[in-house]
């Protein structure tokens, strides 16, 4: 294991150098960070690596784009001597065998190579056109490279800029990268003459995919991660790409350990939540002090709505990294859930010195407040996320939640509204939509929201209950339809058992005390299970005393009453009265009974 | 009401909230607008102290000057796409504006905005602009300077505002795209980007570099250096525009335009414009293309939220269910309903501007409704009618309960109870504790509706109640609801003056509001954009046939009155009057008289079709030819449904389809082909299936053609069970009108299996029925049918049943169709024959000629049954009166179609027309 061990750190060493090299920070910054990762031989590594990006459920993209922005500055990698040894054989990992890659060789520093070394320093001061400008003639691929992502960055940044300076009443004008179209002439140029490495081909894929022609683009960074895997940026952009599990399984991909990473991650964006689970289990094996995997294995629990476990993860996350802001919007999500204010105070200071200007810290502020119940400041700070990165998700979401709080529906929709257009599988906006219309009484509208909601995620519980309150409520009063809601409910494991006490209700209320009974028994069962008691608990007993009364099963009865009479109220009369008049019937007397009708 | 009751936009409302909103300016400087202001200072120079020149310097006649006037004038108003035109179209618009001064226009144009080279050059520009507003001192009336409260004064007043309130990178920007916007007419630019690319094909990215530095050079930090524009291959980054409809090229060649969006005002018209193209015509506006061109206006104008709702429109006019829900709901969540929805021209008097979400409801009922699911459409506007209570908003409540009333009378339900599932609904708003049927519950809710429209000022509504009411009218006894004592009379009658009554409210409303509220602000940019589109079409033949002499006056005013002239009422209007007009034709149809369907069907047919929704349309059509089939054939009838379905593809229009299934169903039946009447009924079972959506009337009729097959082909016991069933399925949704015919159809199978003592009763109480309903010629039939029940008893009837052929005589001849007539000619000469006092030879006329016109008018029909007995009896009298030749005629034609009824060969023919 060791020498697979060593193998990977070569690669990863390798991989991480390259990057650097051509200005690809994240990705350099993704392996540097896993190559520390790996488990220790002997001697533990002390110093982890900053930030490691994840891919919580804010898109890749977006996020992205800002670690380009702010690239230049937050990280540099350290160039290390060496050249690219260590390629000889891909490590079983798991049992899987994998394919191995040679690491390429970097091209020597040729006559270029000062020329080079200028632009990248330019390139590091975000100087992209004077950089771009002095590899002008420049012909071997990695300053070509480096020159083509120059322009794409300075066409970034122009694009960003006049975003803003566009702005009209009718909304932001299209402002497009104005280097797209000749980036992608000369990037096919050299791609149709083999002149091209995979950087070249990661490049010409993100400019495809900021054109619009996706499936090409997927075909391209397919292209790229197969020919150079550690390419984490290559494989984030891949993975945004793929919106379906179908496409996912379409993908023609090599057999690396980078494609676990990928498969995981692209799993864990799909809410495929074990098999994320599974993979990234497999992988800590390897790479044990990867704050990434943990990270990611926390979102994975978090998701599927194992808190404790997520929080002791993210907890010891913060202390062996103690500045770290990725995955921590997630963090806070959970703590909010949790509803432990002090944590997330805690972590809302954390993160305000270690970079406020970040989304996620925004983000994590703007929990605290909410959670504070400190609505209109909540909002503040989820409009500056937004400002910072108009693709984030969750904060498009969450804000939707504060409108709700401040009763300003019209925003609320609006929010929730924008999350949906960016990411359409996001359950949890089409259900704060139906919620809203819900709350402005308008539950057949909002039916349609919930019914969205449900196809996103057809095994909670809660949007099940959601959508039979609507055809339960008295403007519908589809008592059917709700039924069938409850049912779905109460098979995808409905925690707080409303589904059940709703089941039985609604089936007495139609009469069918069959059925009734059936689900009153289960509840108590559950209610029993849980040690919880209650109103609910009193009903369901009264109605099955009176229920197998009524059908001349008087030991059940009996037994029912007896229950009831632990408990104080009317239900006590009601049951003593019932016990005398079960004895009466069971003594042979006539079985007209008055007090059925008294009852 | 229909699906496009939400089209359109409140001007008033959405012009003021963005600059209210935004505090952005109401305009957006482009290129074109620069170019636009230019010209409006050729036409409106700056007030020069003395030289008072009429017209001023360009100009050689008062007419040139107003011509100009009036092309800029059309250019600040014109709709007809959303995007700017290229300088290139333009130049050619000007140039066929100004025939006279030799292109100085054009010349003058491209010369000052290429002058544009600097940030210091546009301060300049506008500042010598607001020359053109400000009144010279010592300024008569007779001087010409432009009022700053005209349109165009107006629109050089935003331009101004929009300049002033730019920032510094705006006007960089604007610089930017003016260069752009004229090199996409340079002449030299084609040969110059083949110079470079051939000399640059080894190392073309670095003059791409080189010229990306220098358009960042001159634009963006104001070098004036201007050598290699034509290397710009930025302008290639926006994609080409492609307009759906292909007729006008000339805006596809976009490529190298900056692509600017016309002003918030222009882009609203073009929406409504679509909204109207999608109504009249769906078919001709493809989907995808739309789609594509609404997403790229959607892509420029995010925040331009009705683009979703024309999406919306698109894919609810080409069936597509999800799109069309998803489009809906997108739409009212970022609106919030707040964009406006009702009417189109929306004065701040009539302040309908329907707030919030209950039309969001209203116009998911109307998508349900559309779409056939009346259960779920009638959830929806029960909810619509709650939230609409719940936050006031009556004209959104009113819409609400015209739309339920189109509903209730378009579907069949025996009640609502199942429908509506919920108490709080319908039933209880009436605020009457029984329940209702559901006729009672439409003519409540038509009234409430009426009561608040009438209330609230909605013109366009009230005429839509006023039409519906007309309609229940028509078709239904009015019961009172609650009555009193022994004294409260009940009438069961309909009454023809109420439907006129209302015939007449709907359109007298129409004109009353006409004055003040309707006709507002009538302009809608139709008569700017088609004054633009003749122009260029209009220099276009002048282009291709260089005949220059000929067609320069092509361009002129007078050309344009019978295109482009603004109609003085507004189309909604004409809608509504055009439906009356199509009631009214209807209302003929039932009362029973021809002349009047064809003349009102004629009229709709002229008067109204620029209005008109093709569905509207294609129904007058289905009158006109049901009319001719009736009256002059079915080869008549099929030459004008050939011409018809060339107009409304049978894919689109139902009504045509069912026109001619109906009319084919009739010729089998009359030719005796009975397995392709057969056939045909089969398709009518198919589209009347028995799901609660389809149209309730369209089910009697299948029931009715099938009965009727049954009886051609004498299964008598069958064809009664299907009449039966059918009786009781009209009389449990109410539909007594159908109910008279039902029974005459009874009558007339009775009359057929030779029971005509059983069949007395059904005729008796059609006859009675058709009376209390008005039906005047089903009556006559009726009582038609009667006479030949009585006649079938025997010759000692024959003097009642000619009392009552006499009786019902004149009606028919006046009104009823060719078999009607034939039917009374034949029954009234087999009354004399029948009639023992009566001789031939005494009075042979009284029989020949009867039946004579019989056999010519069934001759016309191809009725071989009918006209064999008619040829019979011919044969009979002739017997009578000794005319031995004439017998042997008449009776070789019996034999003939004797035989074409009883050996049917090539019954494919039937289905060909």
């Amino acid at each position: 294991m060791a020498s697979g061990k060593e193998t990977y750190r070569a690669e990863l060493r390798a991989a991480a150098r390259q990057l650097g090299e051509r200005c690809l920070y994240s990705a350099a910054k993704w392996a540097a960070e896993l190559l520390v990762g790996v488990e220790p031989d002997a001697a533990p590594a002390l110093s982890c690596a900053m930030d490691p990006p994840s891919s919580s459920s804010a898109t890749p993209a977006g996020r992205l784009l800002h670690m380009h922005r702010s690239g230049g500055s937050s990280f540099r990698p350290r160039p290390r001597p060496g050249g690219g040894g260590g390629s000889e054989a891909g490590t079983p990992l798991g049992g899987v065998s994998y394919v191995s890659t040679p690491i390429p060789d970097d091209d020597a520093f040729d006559s270029g190579g000062d020329k080079y070394l200028l632009a990248k320093t330019y390139f590091d001061c975000r100087e992209y056109r004077r950089a771009a400008h002095v590899l002008q003639n420049q012909v071997g691929r990695k300053a070509v490279f480096l020159r083509c992502y120059a322009l794409y960055m300075a066409g970034e940044k122009r694009k960003e800029a006049e975003m803003i300076e566009l702005e009209g009443s009718l909304g932001k004008s299209n402002a497009v990268n104005e280097e797209l179209v000749a980036l992608e002439r000369e990037l096919s140029t050299h791609r149709r003459t083999g002149s091209i490495d995979s950087f070249g081909l990661y490049l010409y894929g993100i400019v495809l995919r900021d054109k619009g022609c996706e499936g090409l683009a997927r075909t391209i960074l397919v292209e790229s991660v197969n020919s150079y895997p550690w390419n984490w940026s290559a494989w984030s952009e891949l993975q945004s790409l793929c919106t379906s599990s179908d496409i996912l399984n379409s993908l023609n991909l090599k057999n690396h350990w980078m494609k676990d990473f990928f498969l995981a991650s692209a799993y864990l964006e799909l809410k495929m939540h074990e098999e994320a689970l599974k993979r990234y289990e497999r992988l800590v094996g390897v790479f044990r002090c990867s704050g990434y995997i943990q990270a990611q294995i926390a979102t994975v629990q978090y998701s599927m709505r194992d808190l404790d476990e997520a929080e002791m993860i993210f907890e010891e996350l913060l202390r062996t990294d103690p500045f770290r802001v990725d995955s921590m919007d997630v963090y806070s999500n959970l703590l909010y859930a949790k509803e432990s204010l002090t944590a997330l105070s805690f972590l809302a200071h954390r993160v305000f010195l270690t970079d406020k200007y970040r989304p996620e810290s925004c983000c994590i502020i703007a929990n605290y407040y909410s959670l504070k119940g400190l609505h209109e400041k909540s909002v503040l700070y989820f409009q500056r996320a937004l400002k910072l990165n108009r693709k984030y998700l969750s904060a498009w979401t969450l804000m939707g939640h504060e409108y709700v709080e401040l009763k300003n529906t019209p925003a609320a929709i609006d929010a929730y509204r924008r999350a949906v257009d960016i990411n359409p599988r996001d359950f949890r906006a089409w259900y704060g939509l139906g919620q809203i219309y819900e709350m402005m009484g308008m539950p057949f509208y909002a039916l349609y929201y919930f019914r969205k909601s449900s196809h996103l995620q057809p095994d909670d519980a809660r949007l099940w209950i959601a959508m039979a309150q609507c055809y339960e409520s008295d403007q519908l009063q589809m008592i059917e339809e709700a039924i069938k809601c409850y049912e779905r409910a109460e098979k995808s494991n409905d925690t707080e058992g409303i589904a059940l006490h709703q089941l039985a209700k609604l089936h007495s209320m139609l009469g069918q005390s069959e059925k009734a009974a059936f689900y009153y028994k289960k509840d108590l069962e559950r209610m029993e299970i849980e040690e919880r008691q209650g109103q609910n608990f009193v009903e369901a007993l009264l109605f099955l005393a009176k229920h197998y009364r009524s059908i001349g099963r008087f030991e059940e009865a009996e037994h029912y009453c007896t229950r009831l009479l632990d408990y104080t109220g009317p239900e006590k009369e009601t049951a003593k009265n019932m016990l005398q008049s079960i004895k009466r019937l069971q003594s042979g007397f006539p079985s007209m009974d008055i007090d059925n009708f008294s009852l | 009401m229909n699906v496009f009751a939400g089209v359109g936009g409140g001007s008033a409302a959405t012009d003021a909230a963005p600059a209210v909103g935004t505090g952005k300016a109401l305009l957006e400087l482009t290129p074109h607008k620069i170019a636009v202001c230019h010209l409006v200072q050729v036409f409106a120079p700056p007030a020069q102290a003395g030289g008072d020149v009429v017209p001023p310097f360009p100009f050689e006649s008062l007419a040139h000057h107003n011509r100009l006037g009036l092309f800029l004038f059309t250019l600040t108003r014109s709709c007809e796409d959303f995007l700017e035109p290229p300088l290139e179209e333009f130049l050619r618009q000007l140039k066929a504006v100004d025939d006279l001064t030799n292109g100085w226009f054009c010349e003058q144009l491209t010369s000052t905005l290429s002058a544009l080279n600097s940030p210091d050059d546009l301060f300049n520009f506008f500042d010598k602009l607001r020359g053109v507003l400000t009144a010279p001192e010592g300024a008569s009336a007779e001087d010409i300077f432009l009022d700053p409260n005209s349109q165009l004064g107006v629109f050089l007043r935003c331009c101004i505002l929009a300049f002033n309130s730019m920032t510094f990178e705006g006007v960089c920007h604007l610089l930017a795209d003016i260069v752009m916007y004229c090199n996409s007419t340079d002449a030299s630019y084609d040969m110059a980007e083949d110079e470079n690319f051939n000399n640059e094909v080894g190392s073309m990215m670095d003059a791409d570099i080189g010229s990306q530095a220098d358009m960042f050079d001159k634009y963006h930090r104001g070098f004036s250096s201007g050598s290699h524009m034509g290397e710009s291959s930025s302008a290639l980054t926006r994609a080409p525009m492609l307009p759906y409809d292909s007729d006008d090229a000339n805006t596809s060649k976009a490529d190298d335009n900056p692509t600017c969006l016309r002003s918030r005002w222009q882009l609203e018209a073009y929406l409504n414009q679509q909204a109207d193209i999608l109504e009249k015509d769906p078919s001709s506006v493809p989907l995808n293309s739309f789609n594509a061109t609404m997403t790229k206006l959607r892509t420029l104008a995010p925040e331009l939220h009705r683009v979703q709702f024309l999406q919306y429109l698109n894919a609810l006019c080409h069936d597509d269910y999800v799109t069309s829900v998803d489009n809906l709901h997108r739409y009212f969540d970022y609106s919030a309903g707040m964009q406006g929805l009702f009417g189109r021209s929306v004065s701040p008097v009539q302040d309908i501007v329907v707030g919030k979400y209950e039309s969001a409801l209203l116009c998911l009922g109307n998508l349900h409704c559309y779409f056939g699911h009346p259960k779920k459409a009638l959830e929806a506007f029960a909810e619509a009618v709650r939230v609409s209570q719940m936050n006031n908003d009556d004209s959104c409540l009113a819409y609400v309960l015209g739309a339920i009333s189109n509903l209730l009378s378009k579907i069949g339900m025996s009640n609502t109870v199942g429908i509506i599932s919920s108490p709080y609904s319908i039933g209880t708003n009436i605020g009457l504790g029984t329940p209702l049927s559901i006729q009672q519950q439409l003519l409540v809710l038509l009234k409430r509706s009426l009561k608040r429209a009438d209330m609230l000022k909605l013109p366009s509504l009230l005429s839509f109640d006023h039409l519906s009411l007309a309609k229940f009218d028509l078709k239904h006894v009015q019961r009172p609801l609650v009555s009193f004592g022994p004294n409260a009379s009940t009438k069961l009658r309909t009454c023809p003056v109420d439907v006129c009554k209302n015939l007449r409210l709907s359109s007298r409303v129409l004109t009353d509001f006409g004055t003040d509220v309707l006709s507002t602000s009538n302009d809608n940019g139709s008569f700017s954009t088609s004054w633009l589109r003749n122009l260029s079409a209009a220099t276009g033949s002048w282009r291709s046939s260089s005949v220059k002499s000929t067609k320069l006056h092509n361009n002129d005013f007078d050309n344009f009155h019978y295109h482009a002239q603004p109609c003085p009422v507004p189309a909604p209007v004409l809608q509504l009057a055009g439906s009356a007009c199509l009631l009214r034709a209807t209302a003929w149809e039932h009362y029973g008289s021809a002349p009047m369907v064809r003349m009102n069907a004629l009229v709709y047919a002229t008067c109204f079709a620029d209005a008109s929704s093709s569905s509207e349309m294609s129904l007058a059509y289905v009158k006109l030819i049901q009319q001719l089939a009736v009256f002059k054939g079915y080869s008549a009838a099929f030459c004008a449904l050939k011409l018809a379905e060339k107009k409304f593809p049978s894919s689109t229009s139902s009504h045509i389809q069912l026109l001619r299934m109906q009319i084919l169903h009739e010729r089998a039946l009359h030719r005796g082909h009975l397995k392709i009447a057969q056939q045909i009924c089969d398709e009518f079972g198919v589209l009347s299936s028995s799901v609660c959506g389809v149209d309730i009337e369209l089910k009697t009729e299948a029931s009715v053609r099938r009965a009727r097959t049954l009886l051609a082909a004498k299964q008598f016991s069958q064809a009664a069970a299907v009449a039966n069933s059918l009786f009781s399925t009209c009389y449990k949704y109410n539909l007594q009108v159908e109910n008279a015919s039902v029974l005459l159809l009874l009558a007339e199978i009775y009359k057929k299996s030779d029971n005509a003592v059983l069949g007395l009763p059904y005729a008796l109480a059609s006859q009675s029925f058709c009376k209390s309903f008005n039906l005047d010629l089903l009556e006559a039939s009726a009582t038609l049918t009667l006479a030949e029940l009585w006649l079938a008893l025997g010759s000692s009837h024959a003097k009642r049943a000619l009392s009552l052929v006499y009786q019902c005589l004149p009606m028919i001849l006046g009104h009823g169709g060719l078999e009607l007539r034939a039917r009374a000619h034949i029954t009234l000469a087999k009354c004399h024959l029948s009639d023992p006092k009566f001789s031939v030879p005494e009075d042979p006329e009284a029989v020949l000629d009867p039946l004579n016109q019989a056999t010519e008018d069934l001759q016309v029909l191809e009725y071989h049954d009918m006209a064999a007995e008619a040829y019979y009896l011919k044969a009979m009298a002739y017997n009578h009166l000794g005319k031995l030749d004439e017998r042997e005629e008449a009776a070789a034609c019996f034999k003939e179609h004797i035989t074409a009824l009883e050996k049917p060969h090539n019954e494919e023919d039937s289905l060909v027309y």
